[in-house]
Order: C-alpha cells, then structure tokens, then sequence
C-alpha cells in the first residue's frame, strides 16, 4: 500500500516543519508557503489531504479551501484547516473544510485526525 | 428708517399747523361776523337816536310842552357817547370809517341846520315854527343821514361777507392741504410699516426660521448679515451662535469618529495579538510535545529545542513591542545617544534579516562616514522594522535596496522593495497606531500594527523624518532622514532627550 500524500501550507515554515513532524513518517508530505503556490501544487498533485493555513500570503485559506472544493478534479481531495482564530471555524466549515484544528494544537491530535480524514 | 420717522413726523406737524390754521381762520371770521354785527347794531342804535331827536323835536313844537322835549333832550345827551362807539367799531377799516364820518357829519348837519335853528326858532315864535315843521316833512330832512346809515350798513354787510368769504377760502385750503398731509402722513406710515416689515420684521422672521432649522439639527443654517442696524447685530450674533454649535458639533463627531476607530484598530489589535501569540505559542506547545511524547535522535531535539527558543524570543518581541508602545504612549521616547556610524548599523541589520529570509535578496549601499548621534537600539528597531516590511510585503525572490546618502548635514534612508505597494486610500493611515492594511490582514502578514507606528516616533524623537512614496502594485520605498552628528552638535542638541510621541495618525 502507498503512502498517503499530504500538502501542507502554511506561510510559517516552523509550522510546516511541526505540521510535517507532527504527521509521522506514514505520509508523503508537500509544502507551500502561500495560497497560490498552495493552489497550484494542489492541482498538480492531486493529494488526498490538505492542511490548510487560514491566513497566508498571496491568497487567503479561505478563498484557496472553496477553490480547492470547487474543482471536481480535487474531488477526493481531504482538507483540514488549521486556524489561529477559534472563531473562523464555522466559517472555514461553510466553505466546505472537512476538519479544523485550532492553533496551538496537540501533535497527535492532527495526526490521528488527518489519519481519519483519509482514513 | 430714521429719514421715513422724520418725514411722517414732518408730515403730522404739518398737518397741526394746517388744521391750527383751518381754526383760526374759523374763529377770525366769527369775529369778522360778530364785529359786523356789533357795527350794524351800533348804527341802527344810532340811527334810533337819530329819529328820536327828530321825533322828540316834533313833538315838542306840536305840543308846545317843555316836557315833551325830554325824548329830544335824552337823545341829545346819549347821542356824544353813541357816535364815539359807532365811530370806534366803524374804525377798523378805512372805508367804513369814512362812511361812519359822513354820517356823524349828516347828523351834525341835520343838527346845525335845522334841530338847533328849529327850537331857537320855537322858543321865539311857536306858530310859523310849527308851520316849518308842518311844512317841511322831518323824516325827509333826515334823508341824508338815512342814506349814510344805510350806506354803511351795507358796507359792512359787504365787509363782513368778504372776510367770511376769504375765511371760508382759507379754512378750505387749510383742510384740502390737512387732508392732503393726512393723506401723506397715512401713506408715509404705511411706507414705513411696509420698510419696517421688510427691512425688521422680515429678517427677523427669517431668522426665526433659521433659528428653527438650527433647533431641528440643520447647523448649517445662517442668515444673511446685511439687516439694518440692530437686525444687522441679531444676523451677526445669530450667525456666530451657529457657527460656533456647528463647530462644536463636528468636533464631536469628530472626536466620535476617532474614539470609534481606535475602538476599531483595539479590537483589531487584539485579534492581531491573538494570531501573533498563538502562531509562536503552536510551534512551542507542538515542538514541546513532540520532544515528551516520542523519542527523537539527539540532533532533531536540539533542532527542535532552538525552533522553541526561537519562537519564544518572538514572543518576548511581541510583549516587548506592546511594553514599548505603552511605555511611549505614557513617557515619550526614551533615547540615550551616542556617536554612530549609520552605515555600520545598516549593515549588521542587513545581515541579520538576510538570515532570516532566505527567499529574499537584500542590497545594501551607503555613503562612508554617516556618523549619527542616535539611540543604537532604537535606530536598530527602526532600520529592522522596515527591512522587515520590505521583505513582508514583497515577492519571494525579490530584491530589497538598501541604500544611505549623506548630504550637506543630513542622511536619508531609503528602503525600496518591488512588493504589493499600498493603495492610496490606506496611506494616510499607514502610520497609525495599530493600523493594518488590507492586505496584510487578508494575506496573513505577521504584524502588530505597531512597528511603524514605533518607528516614525522614534526617527521625529532623534529630530529626523520618515516617510514612504508608494504605488499599488508597484512597491514601497520608505525612507526615513537624520542630522548627521555634526550638524546636530553644532546645534547643540543634548546626549540624552526625550519627546512624547505625536498621537495616533
């Protein structure tokens, strides 16, 4: 069995780096560093899960997120939202996020949930 | 309006005089009449006396009797006193005297020749005496005076009726012309209402009526200030009065207006601070965790250790941009000075968020020997807040410049990035405390909102100006400009000063 693939975009390459450790080593993981270049590899790779920065650069989450679940290319694609603010929650929902962990965050807390999401 | 007063005042005297006139002219001729009348009488009583004479004569010889003289001799003792009254009231005018004359003289005459010759006559030889009466008719002999009295009846009938005739004229005149002045004064009256309406009641009106525009909210309501006089005074003060609410009323709104937009970039700050401490705050919990719950090798531990402490040291930033801002807003900037080379600062600047960005190129050029005398940390804050902008704010791979140039007895800072540029609407606002732009907001730019804001105190507090030309789209150039050292010992500007900061805009 292949190895999941996970984008993860976020403009803190810190965070990245936590996201990416945090995931284990199960994954194949891809970073973005802003919301256009989160859009493009997303199309290119197709992955069946993204985690997603609501405030970037460039493009903002949010507008990438209903991109993302507007293009029918990106269908089985997964996102989960990772937000500083608890109250973009709903809102990242609306747009069609299928998990929101909130900034700080457990590590094996998104672990278990992207293995979920993909799951 | 004092000349219209004037001219109704004149129009009313006028009038008085008129009517005084159109009286006296009424009582002159009911004098005229009563003097007439008071001459006629004397004249009939005259004329009476002259009869009597005659009738008492004739008696007397028809009788022989002495006594039957009396009426005669009553009439001769009246008669001085009767002619001096008739001659005094027949004096007023020359023509009627003259006429009165001729009838004393008439008498006179009747008298002379023959009442007098008559009763000597008589009292020598009765008989032929009564002959001469019989013969000769008494009333004819006393034809003339007849005559002289009706000629001056009649003249002073004619008299009287011409002066009644020419008072009548006169109190006719008087009365056209009083009722033409009445007529004048009343159209002078109604002129004057009509300016007073026009000229007072007609400004006041309307300024009541702006005074109730001013009561229902319209401060704009003014009058026009031509009014005459004390209407002239009412518009002035009224005018004033609304400007000054006017003016208080915008400064209200005003000071509204600023209390609702800090309340606004507070509230914005918060969130903003809530972003920046919980962005630092996941990589320490997540790394912190990561390093209890698994078993890492020794090298991705200290790797992870130092992210930590990175992060940790951004935070303390963060709480020590906050500190300082407080500390400003209360106390001004703190800066203790010392002789610097600016060049050397922008340098290690320059390094130090070349490290940090990897992605960006940052091009440094400066003049030799800018030597400053400045607060090294505080000119190290400023010079990193706007590296750190440009590099924010502009393109992976884009190049910063950096750049320092000392002329006559200054040195300008430019910082020039090739970024996003800011839009015009927000450049005003760019300094303010806790501002954002859009952009940042909406991108997720890491910031407080506070750096430049920070900054611009810190360069006015050192006796410098900052500022920044800029163009959506088309990048930023913020610069920023000191007195070089020399200059500013020369003005003798102290090792240590300090300035509250200038607000918020």
């Amino acid at each position: 069995m292949t190895r999941p693939s996970v984008l993860v975009c976020d403009d803190e390459p810190n965070l990245r780096e936590l996201i990416r450790v945090s995931l284990g080593p199960g994954w194949t993981v891809h970073e973005a560093g802003d919301g256009e270049e989160a859009l493009a590899l997303a199309r290119s790779l197709a992955p069946d899960l993204v985690v997603l920065d609501l405030m970037m650069p460039r493009l903002n989450g949010l507008e990438v997120l209903s991109t993302l679940k507007a293009d029918p290319a990106l269908a089985r694609t997964r996102v989960l939202v990772v937000t500083a603010q608890p109250a973009s929650e709903v809102e990242a929902r609306e747009h069609g996020a299928d998990g929101v962990i909130v900034k700080p965050f457990a590590p094996e807390d998104l672990a278990e949930l992207a293995v979920r999401l993909v799951g | 309006m004092g000349l219209a007063a004037a001219a109704v005042a004149a129009a009313l005297v006028t009038l008085f005089a008129l009517l005084l006139v159109a009286i006296l002219s009424y009582r002159d001729a009911s004098n005229t009449a009563r003097h007439a009348q008071q001459a006629i009488a004397s004249a009939n009583q005259l004329e009476t006396l002259a009869l009597d004479l005659e009738t008492g004569l004739r008696g007397f010889i028809i009788t022989r009797k002495q006594s039957s003289l009396k009426p005669w001799q009553d009439a001769q003792a009246r008669y001085p006193k009767q002619v001096a009254q008739f001659l005094r009231l027949a004096s007023d005018n020359p023509k009627q005297a003259e006429l009165a004359q001729e009838v004393r003289l008439a008498i006179a005459q009747y008298q002379a020749a023959f009442s007098l010759p008559v009763l000597l006559f008589m009292n020598r030889n009765p008989a032929p005496a009564r002959q001469v009466i019989n013969k000769a008719a008494g009333p004819h002999r006393l034809d003339p005076v007849r005559r002289g009295f009706k000629k001056f009846v009649d003249g002073e009938q004619k008299l009287a009726n011409e002066r009644n005739a020419t008072a009548r004229h006169t109190a006719r005149v008087a009365i056209v012309l009083g009722a033409v002045s009445l007529g004048l004064a009343v159209l002078l009256i109604v002129l004057l209402i009509l300016y007073l309406a026009r000229r007072v009641a007609r400004p006041v009106r309307l300024a009541a009526e702006a005074a109730g525009r001013l009561a229902d909210g319209d401060l704009t309501s003014r009058v026009d200030e031509r009014g005459v006089a004390e209407v002239g005074a009412l518009q002035r003060a009224f005018n004033s009065m609304a400007a000054s609410l006017e003016r208080g009323r915008r400064e209200l709104e005003e000071q509204n207006r600023k209390l609702r937009e800090s309340e606004k970039v507070k509230s914005e700050l918060v969130s903003s601070v809530s972003h920046e401490l919980r962005t630092p705050l996941a990589s320490i919990l997540g790394f912190s965790d990561l390093m209890l719950q698994r078993d890492l090798d020794p090298a991705d531990r200290r790797r992870y250790l130092e992210l930590v402490r990175g992060e940790a040291d951004r935070l303390a930033a963060l709480l020590n941009d906050l500190l300082d801002l407080q500390r400003i807003e209360e106390t001004g900037v703190q800066l203790t000075r010392e002789e610097l080379d600016l060049s050397k600062l922008l340098e290690s600047q320059v390094v130090l968020y070349s490290a940090q960005s990897d992605r960006h190129a940052l091009d440094l050029d400066t003049d030799d020997g800018c030597i400053v005398l400045a607060d090294r940390d505080r000119l190290a804050q400023v010079v990193g807040n706007l590296l750190s902008n440009a590099i924010k704010y502009s393109p992976d791979g884009g190049v910063v410049h950096i750049e320092a140039r000392c002329t006559g007895s200054r040195v300008r800072v430019n910082v020039r990035d090739d970024g996003m540029g800011i839009p015009l609407v927000q450049q005003r606002q760019i300094f303010t405390k806790f501002f954002r732009g859009d952009a940042g907001r909406r991108l997720g730019i890491g910031g407080t909102g506070l750096g430049l804001a920070l900054a611009r105190d810190i360069v006015e507090a050192h006796g410098g100006r900052i500022g920044f030309e800029s163009l959506e789209g088309g990048g930023s150039t913020f610069w920023f400009d000191l007195p070089l050292a020399t200059a500013g010992a020369a003005r003798g500007v102290g090792l240590s000063d300090s300035r509250r900061s200038g607000g918020g805009s």
